[in-house]
């Protein structure tokens, strides 16, 4: 992920910026928003936690490895347009329900 | 005029290309009304000829031989003026220069006459030379080479030409239809070849003295094309003063070769250079940048000229900066492109939308655009149950449409925009109809009034309508979807 995250940086960076927390460094958040999977992306936006709707059932977070650096652009672009009209939740473009095949 | 008519009946009579003849024909017409104009139209007034000597005079005048003589002086004197600061005009040698040029002017037009005169005189021998070979020296050579020879692979014509013409006029000749030439009219021939042969030699000595002195006449063209091509082009253009006048476009092409020989590719043939592709920068470019090179040499040239023209930089200083300057820009046109930056995507929605109008779009709005029929059935009046489609409020409703008191008379269908193309999808469909269908059947259709129809108005009617009727287990059905090539 956080390759991805890399190489997504400079292209987003008129509208998103990246950071990346050690959770076994700064434990001050672990509890709030249940930060407890290797890997985990959160969007906020001045100040307020956007939600997104991942068709996963949690909607608060994105915590799977998200190999598509284009999927991740979309997500973001569509959480920002979300967001900048004032949304709290807003709808992904893809449905990562069945992400997990059985 | 007795010789107009007397060409068009050539003309008719012969039927071959004779439009050389006639013009020429009509030229010394031309030539008797207008004899008091100049001396030089006797040259062309004694195109009814056989005499040499009446067409070419210029080895007879005065003056060439004037000119010749010095030229052959002053090549052998060398060049010992170089370092003399003197006004470039009063110059003896300046003098013989600016003569040296309108003689190779004169020399090039005495040799297209004789050209002509030859090639008049050998068209009884073999026609189609003319055509194969244009170069009015190369010709003349060929002709004295092959002089009244019949049999062409006697001729040895190697050096003189490239093979793929050799081989051509080799073929040429086997078919041709010319007939052997008498003595007097051959030896006439052969001597009028040597005479251009000669005028070319001279020419030659003319250009080299104008080369040799090139770098004190004109140093900054000789800066930037080198003192051969220099020469070269002053000749052709007939001095410096003249070469000054010209527009750089017209630089570019002196001296550039003229169509191809029929049937020879022109994939290889440069366009639009002339004496300019002689030069050293010329060269040394690489193919692809060449026709930019070629223009840019040719302007800075002119510049060169100019200041020549006007001895305004009898250093040369000014030739070297241009050459520089050209250098330059040919090493940058070869560097690369700097490398893509990837650029970062623009915030979403900062950007508003470019909304088009203007007629295409309306009117490509108006396929789509919601028809008189719909709005009326989107509408309902108060107090009055609209109809529908399966009565008693089920099926969709009709609103408004057929309604009393709706207040209108009439609603037409409208020009459904969209239905043309959909039309038009509709009309590629087969006529014949693959799976059971009764033996009996055919796609033309027999009407008492109209007699035999090509197309079978029926069709148009199942296609269009039931949406009820299953089209998977009807008996006319066909595929639904054949892809056509």
């Amino acid at each position: 992920m956080d390759e991805v995250l890399a190489s997504v940086a400079e292209t987003i960076k008129n509208f998103a910026v990246i950071y990346l927390m050690d959770i076994t460094e700064v434990l001050d958040f672990n509890t709030m928003y249940e930060l407890y999977d290797p890997s985990t992306v959160m969007f906020f936006f001045r100040n307020k936690h956007i939600m997104i709707d991942l068709g996963t059932g949690n909607n608060n977070k994105i915590n799977w490895t998200l190999k598509d650096k284009q999927e991740f652009i979309d997500i973001v672009e569509t959480v920002y347009r979300g967001a900048r009209k004032g949304r709290g939740l807003v709808i992904a473009p893809k449905d990562y329900s069945t992400k997990y095949r059985y | 005029m007795a010789t107009f008519a007397d060409s068009f009946l050539a003309d008719l009579d012969e039927l071959s290309d004779n439009e050389a003849d006639i013009i020429e024909e009509n030229v010394p017409d031309a030539g008797n009304m207008e004899e008091d104009i100049d001396g030089d139209m006797a040259d062309i007034e004694a195109l009814n000829y056989d005499d040499l000597d009446s067409v070419s005079k210029l080895q007879k005048t005065q003056r060439y031989n004037d000119i010749m003589q010095k030229v052959e002086g002053a090549l052998e004197k060398g060049s010992d003026r170089s370092d003399q600061v003197m006004v470039l005009e009063d110059d003896p040698e300046y003098q013989l220069i600016v003569d040296c040029n309108v003689l190779s002017v004169d020399i090039e037009n005495e040799i297209v006459i004789i050209h002509n005169f030859i090639r008049d005189k050998y068209r009884l021998k073999f026609p189609e030379l003319e055509s194969l070979v244009h170069h009015p020296i190369d010709y003349a050579r060929v002709v004295k080479k092959i002089g009244n020879e019949v049999d062409l692979t006697l001729v040895d014509l190697e050096g003189l030409l490239p093979s793929a013409i050799i081989m051509v006029i080799s073929v040429t000749a086997s078919t041709t239809s010319g007939k052997p030439l008498p003595e007097e009219v051959l030896q006439k021939t052969i001597d009028a070849c040597d005479r251009a042969l000669a005028l070319d030699a001279a020419k030659k000595k003319v250009l080299d003295f104008v080369e040799s002195r090139m770098g004190y006449i004109a140093p900054n063209l000789s800066a930037i094309v080198g003192s051969a091509v220099a020469a070269k082009l002053m000749g052709t253009a007939g001095g410096l003063s003249a070469l000054a006048k010209m527009p750089a476009c017209n630089v570019q092409l002196l001296g550039a070769k003229k169509k191809n020989l029929a049937g020879f590719s022109t994939a290889t043939s440069q366009f639009r250079v002339g004496y300019i592709e002689q030069t050293e920068i010329f060269q040394t470019t690489p193919p692809s940048l060449r026709m930019r090179a070629c223009r840019l040499l040719a302007a800075k040239s002119t510049l060169a000229a100019r200041v020549d023209s006007t001895s305004g930089d009898p250093s040369g200083t000014a030739g070297r900066a241009f050459r520089e300057e050209i250098r330059k820009k040919i090493e940058k046109w070869q560097e690369p492109p700097p490398a893509k930056q990837p650029k970062p995507l623009p915030v979403p929605d900062s950007e508003p939308k470019k909304k088009r109008g203007g007629r295409r779009l309306r009117k490509m709005k108006e396929r789509y655009a919601v028809t008189d029929m719909r709005k009326l059935a989107n509408r309902m009046l108060f107090g009055v149950p609209e109809e529908s489609s399966l009565g008693d409020g089920l099926g969709e409703g009709y609103g408004m449409l057929g309604q009393a008191g709706s207040g209108k008379l009439r609603v037409s269908i409208g020009q459904s925009k969209l239905a043309a193309k959909v039309a038009k999808k509709f009309k590629e469909k087969p006529y014949g109809s693959s799976g059971a269908t009764s033996g009996l059947t055919s796609s033309l259709a027999f009407t008492p009034v109209q007699g035999i129809e090509l197309t079978n108005p029926q069709a148009h009617a199942h296609q269009l309508g039931s949406g009820t009727q299953s089209t998977y287990f009807s008996e006319t059905g066909t595929f639904s979807k054949i892809k056509r090539p």
